[in-house]
Parts: C-alpha cells; sequence; structure tokens
C-alpha cells in the first residue's frame, strides 16, 4: 500500500512540474494535471479497497517526529472514503473544465490541482494547525480558480470570498493558538485527550475553532459571501465547491465535533438546522440558477450537521444516514452545476431551453429528485433512518424542522424543473453540446442510481425492496426511441404478467386494490394505442407510476410502502405535468404530495418508535403518541384522495392532463390513497378503535369534501375539470365511507371504491377521446356530438346515470348502501350534507352529457368522427362491468362483503338469493334491474310502433323567439347555466381554501424577500455578518 | 511587561477589525487585514513566551535539563512563520483583486461591487 | 310473483293514470275558477291524451330525443311498481306492487330515474327552452332533496326501518300515530318540500307555463306528448302517495288513498293559486330556509 503522504508528492511535484511544461503545450498540461489527479485518485482508492478488505488504518507522522512537532496524517475508512470521493469529482470536473484550464494556462491548471491535493490532506490531516495551513492553500486556491473565467461578477465574488475566509481563518488562527496554550498539543487527538473543553480557557479557543469551521461551511445567515461565490464563479468552480470543498470542510468538522465533546453536538446540530431552514426558505425568492443551487448547497449542508449533531442518537447508523445524504447532494450538486454551465441560462424559467435535448431534461430531474430525497437515490434512504431514529428518540421538533426545510427545498427545486418541463422555450437559443461537460454529468447522473441501489441493500428493510418493476421502468426507459406501438404492448404484457405472477400472494384487501390498479392500467394503457410517433417520455413515467402502485400493495415492511408511494408520486407527476399548460398544477400536484409524504414518514417514525421494526403490522399497534400517529398518517394520505382543504392541486392536475392520463390519476392513482386510510383505519383498531374523534373529523371531512367538490363541479365550463371536482366529491364519499368504522360504511366504501374506478374511467376516457376529436375542454364549444358520436354518448350516459346513483345500474349499490350505514351509525348530518351532494351531482352530470351530446352540434364539429376504437375497446369493457355490477350485485358486494368482515363482522348483510337485506331494509338487486328494464322495453315498444312514420327532423327544424335559429352558438344553451343556482349559493363557492395557501405561500415568499436583503452585496457587511456570528455564538454557548 | 505585547496584540487585531468592516475603501481593507493578521501573530508568539525564558536553541548545556521552563515554546515560533507567509500570500491576492475591481469599475469604493446580491 | 300480482300492479297503475288525469283536470277547473273562468270539462286530459297518441305525423330529432318520454314513462311505472300502494296487514300483500325488490332508498333514488332520462331526451330536441328547464329543475331538485332527506332521515330513524311498508304500518289506528302528529318536524319539513316537488307555482319555472309550455317538454307533440301526459299524471299521484305514505299514515283502502293524495294535492294547488312564481334562486334560499331548519330539527330531535 503506498502511503498517502505521497498525495502531497503527486500534487506538488505535479505542480512543479507542470512548470516545466511549455506555455504552448496547453493539452499537455492539463492531461498531466488530470493524470496527477487520477494518480492520487488511484492511491485513495486503493486505500479504500484495502480497508474495506480489513486492512489497518495507518497514521503517518512527517520528519520521523511525534506530535506537535511533525504533521500527522490519518488514513482510515472514511478518509479513503472521502478522498477518493474528492479525487473523483476532481478528475471528473478537471475534465469538465478542461477547455477552461487550457485556455487559462498553465497557472490555472496548477492551482486546480493544488485546490485538490489541498482537500485531500484537509481531510487526511489530524493536526489542527496542518488544517488551517491547507485550509489557507484551499482557499487561496479557491480564490484563485473563482476568476477562472473572468468576469465583473467573479472578481467581485472572489475578493468577498477572500474578506470573509480571512476572518476566519484569523479566528480558527487564534482558536488554535489557544487551543496549544493551554493544551500544549496540536493534535487532535492529543486534544480530544486533553478534553479541551473542560480545560481553563480551552472552552474558548474550542468555540473559536469550532466557528470557524462552520462559519466555513456557510452557515445561515453569515453566509453572503458563499451565495455570491456560487453565483459568481464558473459552474464547474460551483461544483468543485459544492460537491468537493464542502464534502471535505464537514469531515473537518466530523472530526473537531470528536474533539470537542458531546456537548457542542447540540450546538452544530442547531446551527444545521437554522442553516437549513433558513436557507431553504431564502432559496423561495431566487430565480437565478446557480445562487439557488448555492442556497440549496448550504441547505444540504445545514441537514448534514444537523446529523452530525445526532451522532450518539443515530449510533452505527450515522455514516449510513451522512454518507447517504452526502453523496446524494454530492453527485446531483455536481451535475447540477454542470448543468448550469452547460444549459448558459441565468434565469430558471430560461431553462425550458433544456428540453431541446430531452436526455438533458432527463439528467436535471434525476438531480433534482435525488436532492429532494426521492426512491431510488442514497438520501431517500438516509433521510428515511434519520427521520426514523429521531422520531424513535422523541426529536420531534428537529424532525418538523428537518421536513419543513425539505419541503421549502422542494418547492424552489420543483418550480425550477417545472420551468424545465414546461416552460416557453421557442425564443431562447439552443446550447451547444461539448463532450467534456456532458460525460461528467452522465457519470454522476449514473452513479446516484448505483449509489441508491446500494444504500438500499444496506438494511434489511431496504433489501427487501422489489426493483424488479423499477428495472422494467428502466428496460422501458431505454426503449423510449420505439413506436407507440411496440412500446404499449410491452408495457401491456409486462403489466399483466407481473399482476399475474404476484396475484395468488396477494390477501384479498390487498387483491381489490391491486386488481383496479393493474387492470385499470392495462385498460388505460389500450387507449394509448390511439397516439401516433413514439410519444417520447410517456411509458417509463407512466410504468413509473404504476410500480410504484403495486410496490404499495406488496409492502412487507413501511420501508417499501414509502418507496412505492414516493415512485408513485414521481411517476404521477411526470404524467401530469406532460399535459397542455399544467406547470402550475404540476407544481401544487407535487408539493402537496411532498408534504403528505412528510406527514406519513413522520406518521411511519411515530409506528416505528417504541416496535424497533419496520414491518408492516408495526401501524395496527402504534403505542408512541398514537393520535398523532394515526392523525398524521390520514393527513398523508388524504393528500393523494384530495381531501377538501388539501384538493387544490387535483382539479387543475387532472383537467389539463392528457387523455389517457387523466383516467390513470384519477380513476386509478386517487385510489392509492384510499388503500392507504383504509390500512391506517385497520389500524386503529377497526370498531372499537380508541381513537373516536380521528374518524369523527373524517368523516365530516369526507361529507364536506362530497359537497364542496360536487359544487365547484356545477360551475365548471371545463369538461375535464368538471370530473376533476367530481372526483374531489367522489373520494369525500369513499372517505366518509371508511370512516364510518362500521361494516355497512365500509362496505359502501368499498362499493364506492369500484364504482369510481369503473365510471370515472369511463367519463375520463370518453371526454378525453372526444376532446381529442374537437380540440377544446369547454363545453359549450361541443354540443350535438350525439349525432357524430353515438357510442361515445352512449357510454357517457351509462356512465353518468351509474355515477348518480339511480337505480337500476351500480351506483345505487353505494347510495343504498350509505343509507343504512348513515342510520346505523348515526351520522344523520354527515349523511344528509352527502346525500344533498348527490342531488347537486345531477346538475353537472346533466350538463356533461347535454352540453358536449346534445343541444346543438357547432358548425366545425359536423365533420368529427367516432372516437377512436382504442378508447372505445377500454370503455367499453368498463361498461361491461358496470353492467354485471348492476344486474348482479351480489357478484361484487358479497365478496368485498366477505373481506370487509374481517375487521367488522357485525351488521353484515344478510343475502337471499339477490337480495341484500339489513336491519333496515332490503334491496334486490337484480329483480330490481329485471323490472325497470323490462318496464322500459314496453314503453319502447309502445312508442316504436306509435311513432314508426315519425318525420326525422334537421338541425335547426325548431321554431325560438318567433323565428328559426340558424346559429348553433345563439341556441345552444350552455354557458353559465346554472347561474340560478350560483345567486343562491355563491357563497358557498368562495375559494377559501385556495386563498388559505396562496397566504402561506405569499407570507413565506415576502418573508424570504424581506429577510435575503440582509445579502446586501457589500462584502463588509458580509465581515461584519461573521463578527456578529461569532459574538452571538460565543454569549449563547459560552455565556455571558 | 509580559501583558502588553498580547495586549498590544489584541488592541492590533481589533484596529484591523475595525478597518475592515468600517472603511470603504478597499486598499485601506486591505491594510486592515494585514494589521488583524499582524495582531493574531503577535498574540502568538507572546503567548508562547515563557518569563524569564531564551530563545528556543540548545546552544548551552543547562539548557538540557528542565528545558521547557528555560526556553520560549518553539512551537508557535514555527507556526507564526508558516501563518506571516500565508498571511503575505492572501494580502498578495487581495491587492492582484482590488486592481482587477478597480480595473473593471474605476472605483476602490466597496460599495460599488454589489452587483451578486440577495 | 305470480301473475296475480303482475295483475294487481297493472290494475293499479291503470286506476292511478286515470285518478291522476281527473285530478289533473279538477285543479285545472279549479284554477279557472278561482281566476274567474269556466275552465276545461273534466274529460279534457282523456281527450288530450287521445288526441296527442292518435295525430298521423309526428317529428323526431334522433334517438335520445326518442327515449326522452321512455325514460320518463318508465320513471312513472316504475316508481309505482316499487311502491305499497295500498295497506293491507301483508307485506306481500295485492296493492304492495313490486315494493318487495326494495325500500324506500330505491323509491327516492328511483324518481330520478325519469327526470334524468328527460333531461337527456329534451336536450336532444335542441331547444333552449328545454335546456333552461333541465337546469332550473335540477337546481331546484337539489334544493328540495336537503330537507327532504333530512325527514325521511328523521322518520328512517323514529321507525327505525327504511321499508316503506314498515313505515306505514307503524301509522295505522288512528291519526294520532301518523308521522304528522309523531314527527311534527318531519311532517312539516316534508309538507314544505313536497311543494317543490310537485313543482306547481311558485315552484314551477322550470316548467314555466302560460300559453304553452315553456320547459322541457317544449319540443313533444304526438305520443310523446301523450306518454308524458301520462307519466306527469303517474308521478303526481305517486308523489302523492309518497307523502301520503310518509307522513299521513298510507291508506288502507282505494278511497282512502283517492282522498288522501287529493287532499295533499290539494295543498300543493292551494299554494299555487295563492303565491306568484319564484324565480330559481329565490325558490333555492327558500327550501334553505324554512324546511332545512326543520329538517335539521328533526334530526336533532331524534338523535338524542
Amino acid at each position: 500500500m503506498i502511503s498517502p503522504i505521497h498525495i502531497l508528492t503527486i500534487g506538488l511535484g505535479g505542480a512543479f512540474a507542470l512548470g516545466f511544461v511549455p506555455k504552448k503545450a496547453k493539452d499537455a498540461a492539463a492531461v498531466l494535471m488530470l493524470a496527477a489527479i487520477a494518480l492520487m485518485g488511484v492511491l485513495t482508492g486503493s486505500w479504500l479497497i484495502g480497508l474495506i478488505n480489513g486492512e489497518s488504518a495507518q497514521q503517518i507522522f512527517t520528519a520521523g517526529f511525534k506530535p506537535p512537532f511533525s504533521i500527522n496524517l490519518l488514513m482510515g475508512l472514511n478518509e479513503s472514503v472521502l478522498t477518493t470521493a474528492v479525487n473523483f469529482i476532481g478528475l471528473l470536473g478537471g475534465i469538465y473544465l478542461y477547455r477552461n484550464l487550457k485556455e487559462a494556462g498553465n497557472h490555472a491548471v496548477m492551482v486546480f490541482l493544488i485546490f485538490i491535493m489541498g482537500l485531500n490532506v484537509v481531510i487526511m490531516t489530524r493536526d489542527i494547525f496542518n488544517l488551517f495551513v491547507f485550509l489557507e492553500i484551499v482557499s487561496i486556491a479557491t480564490a484563485g480558480l473563482v476568476i477562472l473565467t473572468e468576469s465583473g461578477k467573479s472578481i467581485q465574488a472572489g475578493f468577498k470570498y477572500m474578506l470573509a475566509t480571512g476572518i476566519i481563518s484569523g479566528v480558527l488562527l487564534l482558536g488554535i493558538i489557544f487551543a496549544y496554550y493551554y493544551s500544549g498539543t496540536l493534535n487532535i487527538d492529543g486534544l480530544t485527550a486533553a478534553n479541551i473543553g473542560a480545560l481553563k480557557g480551552g472552552s474558548v479557543a474550542l468555540l473559536l475553532i469550532m466557528v470557524s469551521i462552520i462559519l466555513e461551511l456557510k452557515s445561515f445567515p453569515a453566509n453572503g459571501w458563499g451565495l455570491d461565490i456560487y453565483e459568481g464563479s464558473n459552474a464547474g468552480i460551483g461544483a468543485m465547491l459544492s460537491a468537493a470543498t464542502a464534502t471535505a470542510m464537514y469531515f473537518v468538522l466530523s472530526k473537531l465535533l470528536e474533539m470537542a465533546g458531546s456537548e457542542w453536538n447540540y450546538w452544530v446540530a442547531l446551527i444545521g438546522a437554522v442553516s437549513f431552514v433558513g436557507s431553504n426558505v431564502l432559496a423561495l425568492k431566487q430565480r437565478i440558477a446557480k445562487r439557488l443551487l448555492g442556497y440549496s448547497s448550504i441547505g444540504q449542508i445545514g441537514l448534514l450537521m444537523i446529523i452530525l449533531g445526532f451522532k450518539d442518537v443515530l449510533g452505527d447508523n450515522t455514516p449510513y444516514v451522512a454518507f447517504g445524504i452526502l453523496f446524494s447532494h454530492y453527485f446531483a450538486k455536481a451535475g447540477l452545476f454542470w448543468l448550469a454551465g452547460i444549459v448558459k441560462q441565468n434565469d430558471i424559467a430560461n431553462w425550458a431551453v433544456i428540453r431541446k435535448k430531452p436526455y438533458f431534461l432527463f439528467l436535471m430531474g434525476t438531480f433534482i429528485f435525488a436532492l429532494i430525497g426521492f426512491p431510488p437515490f442514497p438520501s431517500f434512504f438516509a433521510k428515511w433512518e434519520l427521520v426514523m431514529e429521531l422520531v424513535n428518540t422523541g426529536n420531534l421538533p428537529w424532525v418538523v424542522a428537518i421536513l419543513f426545510g425539505s419541503m421549502m427545498e422542494a418547492v424552489y427545486l420543483f418550480r425550477w424543473f417545472g420551468y424545465a418541463i414546461k416552460g416557453e422555450n421557442e425564443n431562447i437559443e439552443d446550447f451547444k453540446i461539448e463532450w467534456n461537460k456532458i460525460l461528467p454529468v452522465g457519470i454522476v447522473a449514473i452513479a446516484l442510481y448505483v449509489t441508491g441501489y446500494f444504500t438500499s441493500q444496506h438494511t434489511d428493510a431496504g433489501a427487501a425492496i422489489n426493483w424488479i418493476p423499477l428495472f422494467f421502468v428502466a428496460a422501458i426507459f431505454i426503449l423510449d426511441f420505439l413506436p407507440v406501438f411496440i412500446k404499449n404492448t410491452i408495457a401491456i404484457i409486462g403489466m399483466a404478467f407481473y399482476f399475474y405472477t404476484i396475484y395468488p400472494d396477494l390477501d384479498n384487501l390487498r387483491l381489490v386494490f391491486e386488481a383496479i390498479f393493474m387492470i385499470g392500467g392495462i385498460l388505460t394503457l389500450i387507449a394509448g394505442y390511439a397516439y401516433k410517433g413514439t410519444r417520447p417520455g410517456f411509458y417509463p413515467v407512466a410504468l413509473l407510476m404504476y410500480a410504484g402502485l403495486t410496490t404499495i400493495i406488496e409492502a412487507q415492511n413501511t420501508l417499501q410502502f414509502f418507496f412505492g408511494w414516493e415512485l408513485m408520486t414521481a411517476g404521477s407527476y411526470f404524467l401530469i405535468i406532460r399535459g397542455k399548460r399544467s406547470m402550475p398544477h404540476g407544481l401544487s400536484y407535487m408539493l402537496f404530495s411532498v408534504g403528505g409524504a412528510y406527514a406519513l414518514l413522520m406518521g411511519l417514525g411515530m409506528a416505528f418508535a417504541g416496535q424497533g421494526s419496520y414491518d408492516m403490522s408495526i401501524i395496527n399497534s402504534i403505542s408512541y403518541i398514537p393520535y398523532w400517529a394515526y392523525g398524521l398518517l390520514i393527513v398523508g394520505f388524504l393528500t393523494k384522495t384530495a381531501a377538501l382543504g388539501l384538493h387544490i392541486w387535483l382539479p387543475g392536475a387532472h383537467g389539463e392532463a392528457e387523455s389517457d392520463v387523466s383516467p390513470m390519476v384519477s380513476a386509478i392513482l386517487l385510489k392509492a390513497g384510499v388503500f392507504g386510510i383504509v390500512l391506517t383505519l385497520i389500524g386503529m383498531g377497526g370498531e372499537n378503535n380508541a381513537y373516536p374523534w380521528l374518524p369523527y373529523a373524517l368523516g365530516w371531512l369526507g361529507a364536506i369534501t362530497a359537497f364542496s367538490g360536487n359544487l365547484m363541479a356545477v360551475f365548471q365550463e371545463d369538461a375535464k375539470r368538471l370530473l376533476a371536482y367530481s372526483s374531489i366529491g367522489q373520494l369525500g364519499y369513499i372517505v366518509l365511507g371508511f370512516a364510518m368504522m362500521s361494516h355497512l360504511g365500509w362496505l359502501g366504501g368499498f362499493s364506492y371504491v369500484v364504482n369510481h374506478f369503473l365510471y370515472k374511467a369511463v367519463l375520463f376516457l370518453t371526454i378525453g377521446a372526444v376532446v381529442l376529436r374537437v380540440k377544446t375542454h369547454n363545453m359549450y364549444e361541443m354540443g350535438g356530438l350525439i349525432k357524430r358520436m353515438p357510442l361515445a354518448f352512449t357510454a357517457v350516459m351509462i356512465g353518468i346515470i351509474a355515477l348518480s346513483g339511480v337505480p337500476p345500474l351500480s351506483g345505487f349499490a353505494g347510495k343504498w348502501l350509505f343509507y343504512n350505514a348513515i342510520l346505523e351509525k348515526g351520522w344523520y348530518l354527515q349523511g344528509a350534507i352527502m346525500f344533498f351532494s348527490g342531488g347537486i351531482a345531477f346538475m353537472y352530470l346533466w350538463r356533461l352529457i347535454h352540453t358536449i351530446f346534445l343541444g346543438q352540434l357547432k358548425d366545425n364539429h359536423r365533420n368529427v368522427k367516432e372516437i377512436s376504437i382504442w378508447f372505445l375497446i377500454p370503455i367499453y369493457t368498463l361498461l361491461a362491468g358496470i353492467m354485471v355490477y348492476s344486474v348482479k350485485p351480489q357478484w361484487v358486494l358479497q365478496p368485498l362483503g366477505d373481506i370487509v368482515a374481517q375487521w367488522f363482522p357485525d351488521g353484515q348483510l344478510t343475502w337471499d338469493g339477490g337480495t341484500a337485506f339489513t336491519k333496515y331494509g332490503h334491496w334486490a338487486g337484480t329483480a330490481v334491474a329485471v323490472t325497470i328494464i323490462a318496464a322500459f322495453l314496453v314503453v319502447t315498444a309502445l312508442l316504436m310502433i306509435s311513432t314508426r312514420k315519425a318525420h326525422k327532423v334537421k338541425q335547426f327544424d325548431i321554431t325560438y323567439s318567433g323565428e328559426r335559429p340558424e346559429r348553433p352558438e345563439t341556441t345552444h344553451v350552455a354557458y353559465n347555466v346554472f347561474e340560478g343556482l350560483y345567486q343562491a349559493m355563491w357563497v358557498a363557492t368562495i375559494p377559501l381554501v385556495e386563498k388559505w395557501w396562496n397566504k402561506v405561500s405569499d407570507f413565506l415568499h415576502d418573508t424570504a424577500g424581506i429577510v435575503r436583503r440582509i445579502y446586501s452585496g457589500n462584502g463588509q457587511s458580509y465581515v461584519i455578518h461573521i463578527v456578529l456570528f461569532i459574538i452571538v455564538t460565543y454569549f449563547v454557548i459560552i455565556g455571558g | 511587561m509580559e501583558y502588553i505585547t498580547i495586549t498590544t496584540g489584541f488592541l492590533i487585531i481589533l484596529a484591523g477589525l475595525w478597518a475592515i468592516m468600517t472603511r470603504k475603501n478597499l486598499i485601506r481593507i486591505i491594510i486592515g487585514f494585514s494589521l488583524f493578521d499582524t495582531g493574531i501573530h503577535i498574540v502568538m508568539v507572546s503567548m508562547a513566551f515563557v518569563k524569564g525564558g531564551v530563545a528556543p536553541i540548545l546552544d548551552k548545556k543547562e539548557l538540557l535539563t528542565d528545558t521547557a521552563h528555560k526556553i520560549v515554546d518553539p512551537v508557535p515560533q514555527a507556526l507564526v512563520l508558516t501563518a506571516i507567509v500565508i498571511g503575505l500570500g492572501v494580502t498578495a491576492l487581495m491587492l492582484a483583486y482590488a486592481m482587477r475591481l478597480h480595473q473593471e469599475k474605476k472605483s476602490l469604493d466597496i460599495e460599488s461591487f454589489k452587483d451578486l446580491k440577495w | 310473483m305470480t301473475i296475480a300480482k303482475l295483475g294487481y300492479t297493472l290494475l293499479g297503475l291503470f286506476i292511478v293514470w286515470n285518478w291522476g288525469f281527473l285530478m289533473g283536470a279538477i285543479f285545472r277547473k279549479i284554477g279557472a275558477r278561482v281566476s274567474g273562468r269556466i275552465g276545461i270539462p273534466f274529460y279534457q286530459p282523456w281527450i288530450n291524451f287521445f288526441k296527442s297518441v292518435g295525430v298521423r305525423t309526428t317529428i323526431t330529432h334522433g334517438v335520445m330525443y326518442y327515449l326522452g318520454p321512455v325514460f320518463r314513462l318508465t320513471g312513472g311505472i316504475g316508481l309505482l311498481f316499487f311502491m305499497p300502494l295500498i295497506y293491507t296487514g301483508d307485506p306481500n300483500g295485492m296493492w304492495t306492487n313490486f315494493s318487495f325488490e326494495g325500500d324506500l332508498i330505491l323509491i327516492l333514488y328511483f324518481q330520478l330515474f325519469g327526470m334524468l332520462g328527460m333531461a337527456m331526451g329534451a336536450g336532444e330536441g335542441g331547444h333552449p327552452y328545454s335546456a333552461m328547464g333541465i337546469a332550473r329543475g335540477l337546481a331546484q331538485h337539489a334544493a328540495v332533496e336537503l330537507p327532504l332527506t333530512l325527514a325521511i332521515l328523521s322518520i328512517a330513524i323514529q321507525y327505525d326501518t327504511f321499508s316503506m311498508y314498515k313505515i306505514v304500518e307503524a301509522q295505522q289506528g288512528g291519526f294520532q300515530n301518523w308521522v304528522l302528529f309523531t314527527n311534527p318536524f318531519a311532517a312539516g319539513a316534508i309538507i314544505l318540500a313536497m311543494l317543490g316537488a310537485m313543482g306547481h307555482s311558485p315552484f314551477n319555472l322550470v316548467k314555466a307555463p302560460n300559453e304553452i309550455l315553456i320547459g322541457p317538454a317544449t319540443e313533444y307533440e304526438g305520443t310523446y306528448l301523450g306518454f308524458m301526459q301520462s307519466a306527469g299524471s303517474i308521478l303526481h299521484v305517486m308523489e302523492a302517495v309518497l307523502f301520503m305514505n310518509l307522513v299521513f299514515g298510507g291508506a288502507t283502502s282505494w278511497p282512502e288513498l283517492i282522498v288522501k293524495t287529493f287532499l295533499i294535492y290539494f295543498w300543493s294547488v292551494f299554494v299555487g293559486m295563492v303565491f306568484p312564481r319564484y324565480k330559481i334562486e329565490q325558490s333555492i334560499t327558500w327550501f334553505f330556509k324554512v324546511p332545512l331548519v326543520l329538517g335539521v330539527l328533526a334530526i336533532i330531535v331524534f338523535s338524542f
């Protein structure tokens, strides 16, 4: 094994050698530098491999003396990992900056090499004065590199950087000399042994050292200089600062924290939390990409500081958690900075240009999802472990801070990503591709996935994750260039086969939901055959959503469940944002989903607390503040079912989505939330649960959601938004049903789950297909389409009758069960609100069919064709389902009843043939259907006989206002038809919820806008911040 | 007597800080930095001072016994040398920066360089 | 189900159909007299009906237009099928029709069958009046639904059943057992909501009858209109029967049924004679005031 001291040899030797390279041989200089960095990487890498394979760590003393008379370095496992990481990113960064370094000449190349070498030593050193020296080397090198590509901004940033680091290193030096004075050693281990913090005067020395390292990590709010340097310097340098320097400095902090003793843990965590939350809040107002990344970097370091501060709590898991977050940040932030250098757009709105090269969009998405902590990236697993442990030890305020900060980070990162996916990009000049710049970006992106996989394998819960669906998604992603027909077929066969293989392993409850997800998925995918071309990007994300959904169903432990939940969120986000004008809705969907996911995470953490297991069954026996735990779980799931208050994302998201996506996200995806609620309610203990207020509140929430959703649907002019609001209402029924916690309530809930899946899929597919033909969502621009698309009309007619609950179609089953359940439960007022909502539903249902299919056909639709056969196939398959359910309700309700009876054995339906009995009433579904159909046929026959010679009239053969109309627009009563209702009920349509969330958003943004003015841009004020930071920490930590 | 140097050192540090935080001229700020560094260096050597100690050169026999109390600590002196060198480098780089800044805006007022903010 | 049962049911249908016509004629007559006219002969509805189904020329706007009256009439007939008409002490007795197939909830929701079908059928005619009428009708119906639902829930709580038959059974043995007296709040709510359900003035903006019908049925003529007249007559009686069964003790014989439905019907006509027509937003808010309060009171009284 080569001694690590040779890193210095290589670095310094390389730098000297560079001096001999002729000035004109620019390539030679750059190649020599890369070779030197690669050599350092090989050296540290070989140590890494060696240490993993059980070799022992090596302590190096220079010149044969013991400290303090020599510099000593340590090469342990952590050091080898981090130096390898620094050298790796240094090599990639060098490749990325190849041209810039070459242009800048041999000196710049030299500085870059010394910079990387300096970081290596900073990581390895065990001597605080040596640390100071190499920190200064790194600082000076950084100050040099900042002006690698010179501009006014970079020079200013560099000068401010020098001012700030000058003060910080002065303070560090003072701290070091005090420490030496009081302890007589400069060796970190010696200082640890001497327990420097406890010595007389040592606490001040320690404070100065710690604070200066914390300041070097750009802690909020004394970090204006850091932001400036991220913004002002070349993106390639920004990547180095964020990935390499921050990584090294973080390790320095962890080394020194061991020396400082455990009483410092709290302060480090506190400063980290302030940094994490503060930085992420202030970033909300930021629109300059690189500065935004700077804020994010500072935030992430804050999070890492929290982890470090909790190392005693996390115990053996500390490296796992810290490395998980650190490496996600390290790869993702480097990647994003590099992308910023490739895209060359300052304003985040102009990043729309990135999708002119779609694979770059994929890279950007990878990095952003990794930063937020989505699966399958390491940060997901690390954050999971972190939250679980923190909740387990009762550190709830810290968890809240972490999740709040993460939420803010999600806001600005997803806003940025939204611009990239959906922003206007026609007038923005395309960016150029240089291979040396793409290569590093690609490598870090792949590295994120690979490290993610290996991170998951580290824990038992993570190793249980089934990666097959995800690999299938990856395969489809690779095949994305193929035409729709082939991909669609592969997707359908894949899903069908997967469903076939796993369904025997599922219990009945899960089977119901899995069937909705998978069969529904296959049916909606069939509609995809209607699309031409390759439909880039659609199949990977659709399958990602289904992969998530099936993972939720199959989950054996809570980590798997959460993993699937987040995959599903990511997939559905991409699906939703594919629609036109969907940018703001995609963002709000994502934010509510992320917020909901964090509520889930906390809830699952509480479930874990005290039980020490991740098995799914822990939900059934939460003992740690169970009221909160179940409440949080329910709130988390309610974000997906779009309960009132958490619903504002849904209308836009579902309304603007593509024609076959709307049914996926409405009929299918919403059921994931329902599944979660069902699991939670089962966990609470069913009928005689100990938390009566939760279902009670949930019941009211469901009823009010049903009312508001339906009422809002009535006033929509956009057909798909109407259906979207209708979904909100329907999910309100479902929530109310399950909240009743009785056999009938649950059976009613399940009945609605199945029904809503069937008819909402029919309606969304049909309306979506109609929209594809008529090219508008506005109902008043349609009309009379029954003449052009009778099959679509029939489908919608059956769909709305089923939805309305009018017998004999299947919707009545739900209504009947609900009436009985309400009476049994005694929730009369909630029930009355719900049934009133049913009455309101009639209005939008009629509107849907009348305004689109009846009334007057518009001139520009005279030649539209019937909707595509590929839509009709799934639609009529689903209609067949509705019909079977309608005529033979016992075929559906009996098995569902058996499922529900597992938890609610009392009050079951009794069946006598086709007649169902409750203690209140009875209903013979088949007989009713037969009776009505018979009467219907008889009457039809009579009318047909009587009017067999009826004269078929044309469209305008009516008289109105004393004339025969000739323009459909003036005759089709379609716009704002429920004006009377609006005048009576406008109070209930005030969007209070939306206003509330807007207020919250405005408040946060305004706060950010005001507070961030402390970063005045003046280097002196940054110095003042630093000095104040030191003074404040002195008084807070040491005391007056 | 032994406190005079250390007090002076701290006073110089404060003077330097005062210059860095209040002067608007870049050159004055950089001079402030030099003062700040120098103050720290003085503090360093004076802390290593041992009353009655001599320079840490072991050229006399009596110094070989009970050495630590007879000579001043050599380590801080070595450290100070390094620190001075580093301080010099930093000052030089700052001056170079000041030159570039002046080329850019024809001004040495730190208030003129606020293009990056918020 | 025996053939006899079907026979009784169809006989009941026939009686109700005729009674509906007669009742309609009587009230048009009353209306005329109130406003100082002589009015129509009592057999006018039959004349109208036979004239309608007898016309030689009819038009059609399309399939759904065609199906509108079918839905409507099926709705009326079905409502009769699922409703026990006369209480005989036997839950499967001869005038209970097919009510063994479902309970009160089935009736409540099946009421909407004709309405929905009619709404769709009239729409295909493309006449603006149809659409306006339906939009108003649906809005008003939703408003009626709220107090009605509360009242019906209250009655269901009171008797612990949704079975129409059992509700009627429980009210036997004297008028003091009627819901009208045992549950006055629910009865009040129903009596007021009934005005909306019947669709007479002041709640008749849906059809807005003037010289000619301005509403959903505008475009209908011939047999279509005949079917709709029939459906109208059946539905009127059946609405009255529903309220009779719910509030007024049901009927134990045909004469009792005739008298009670007549009085129930008279109530809405009486109100209609006195009060002018509401605009739709006025009628909606009207149902959200006294009827709603009564409905909530009815629930509160019986939920403790």
